[in-house]
């Protein structure tokens, strides 16, 4: 890993313009408004020290959300809640025709409103309805919380992997232009094959850098690192049939854009900061190469 | 770059001694029609049963148990339903909710022993020492030990975590922290300052190890 020097660091924090530790935590955690988020990322372009300060941070952020997420609620913990809630709600809401009725004489004000609930098919047919679209509800929300939750997880996941790859200590397992070096490399490291496009079939001002083996979702996949115009791009590529059924990723984490594609075998994730339209261009390659000639 | 001013604010105190008073004025709206109570339980429990995984998580890392982290969530979403009317559509719920848990936690004899260690080592003047602290740009940590981590962030001063937690795994914005925390958003902002500097500080040694 690159060290600068003590010197040079001293002096590079008198410059003003440098982030400050709360700035910095401000900008990361998009808190600042854009007028200041801009004069930042002007900074940034220039700066290399507050560049790697901000790509540090994020990776912390990064990986103290994942580490973070860490206790699962006991699986039957969520039917004891709503059960609760469901005889709370009950007793609420049964109150009310005693409230509402008390002060008309001739209705005895006891036995309790409970009781004139269940004498009463008025109250009890709203309620069986309200109960059961509320089960759907329940059901509904739960799924689409473990699918969120899955879906945010799984997208930290690849931008931890993807910021991982600009630390300029990165060096990919294989480094090559050349997809007759690149593809070869992954024989026997990988549960499954893929086909990489020929230079002349990447958009233009793409190019393959080289490619790591990574672990995604614990699924083997093959990282491959692309560059477009200068941005570093992450191309993960898992297989399809064992990735369990993935939900559709948020198209932006952190300000990098996830780009997904499926093929009959494969499952590609692009992640990169580059603009989502030249992302797109190289995923339509992939997948373009992975079509039989 | 912050102001304070216009933070919103909630009208009602979710203090657990002002449960009592915010029961009574509910039977007020809700006793015009029946099937509005209904209606309420149920948009009730839409915005905050998906929360329900979340909060449990939180009220672990407040009570580092796990059957008192389910009494807690479970005290929480029956002190919400009971207090939602003084919900304000429009505002964030999830803040709301979350303050309610910490209130609630703060009632449980972990929590008061938290409160009292919070008062004794809040003091405004951890603004201004960030500077001194090691800085972070000379070195991009190894973050992929899973294990460090947890044990930094258990090591972390809870009230330097909690922050932490709210900000990075709920991604609740400061100025709603302040208001979960009944703090100024300044010692919130210092509160995940310091809790990110000693995480570095904790996962060092793990740079020696790792490279």
């Amino acid at each position: 890993m690159n060290h600068p020097t003590q010197s040079n660091q001293s002096a590079e924090h008198l410059d003003p313009n440098h982030l400050t530790p709360e700035t910095l935590n401000a900008f990361i955690d998009g808190e600042l408004p854009p007028s200041q988020r801009q004069r930042i990322e002007q900074h940034l372009a220039t700066c290399h020290v507050c560049t790697l300060r901000v790509l540090s941070a994020m990776q912390l952020k990064a990986a103290t959300a994942r580490a973070g997420h860490r206790f699962a609620p006991p699986s039957e913990a969520l039917a004891r809640l709503t059960a609760q809630l469901r005889s709370q709600s009950q007793s609420q809401t049964n109150q009310q025709p005693q409230s509402r009725l008390q002060p008309q004489p001739q209705l005895q004000p006891k036995p309790t409103a409970r009781i004139h609930a269940i004498r009463r098919p008025a109250y009890l047919h709203p309620a069986a309805w309200t109960a059961l679209a509320a089960a759907i509800l329940l059901a509904v929300s739960l799924l689409t919380w473990r699918q969120l939750h899955q879906t945010n997880s799984l997208a930290a996941e690849l931008l931890d992997q993807h910021l991982a790859t600009l630390s300029s200590a990165a060096t990919p397992q294989v480094i090559s232009t050349d997809r007759h070096t690149v593809k070869p490399w992954f024989q026997g490291r990988l549960p499954f094959s893929f086909n990489l496009p020929d230079a002349t079939a990447l958009p233009p001002d793409t190019t393959l850098k080289g490619a790591d083996l990574t672990y995604l979702n614990n699924q083997p996949a093959a990282l491959l690192l692309f560059t477009i115009h200068k941005h570093e791009v992450s191309i993960f590529l898992t297989q399809r049939s064992t990735s369990p059924t993935l939900t559709t990723l948020p198209a932006t984490r952190a300000g990098f854009t996830l780009h997904t594609a499926t093929t009959p075998d494969l499952r590609i994730i692009a992640v990169s900061d580059v603009n989502p339209a030249d992302l797109d261009n190289l995923v339509a390659s992939l997948v373009q190469a992975q079509k039989p000639i | 770059m912050f102001n304070v001013q216009q933070l919103p604010v909630y009208t009602v105190s979710l203090l657990p001694s002002n449960l009592s008073h915010t029961e009574a004025l509910r039977i007020m709206p809700s006793a015009i029609d029946p099937s509005a109570a209904f209606e309420q339980s149920a948009t009730f429990e839409q915005l905050a049963l998906p929360l329900f995984a979340s909060l449990y998580n939180h009220a672990h890392w407040l009570t580092r148990n796990q059957s008192e982290a389910e009494d807690l969530v479970q005290e929480t979403f029956t002190k919400a339903l009971r207090a939602f009317d003084s919900f304000q559509p429009g505002t964030n719920f999830k803040a709301w909710i979350f303050r309610i848990l910490r209130n609630t936690f703060l009632t449980t004899r972990a929590g008061i022993a938290a409160a009292r260690t919070v008062f004794l080592e809040d003091q405004p003047d951890t603004l201004d020492n960030t500077a001194s602290g090691p800085t972070p740009e000379d070195i991009l940590l190894r973050l992929d030990n899973q294990a460090a981590l947890h044990t930094a962030l258990e090591q972390l001063q809870p009230q330097l975590r909690e922050a932490l937690l709210l900000c990075d795994v709920e991604e609740i914005k400061y100025k709603d922290i302040a208001l979960i925390l009944d703090v100024p958003i300044g010692t919130v902002m210092s509160r995940i300052s310091r809790a990110r500097r000693t995480l570095r500080q904790l996962l060092q040694p793990q740079l020696g190890e790792s490279l």
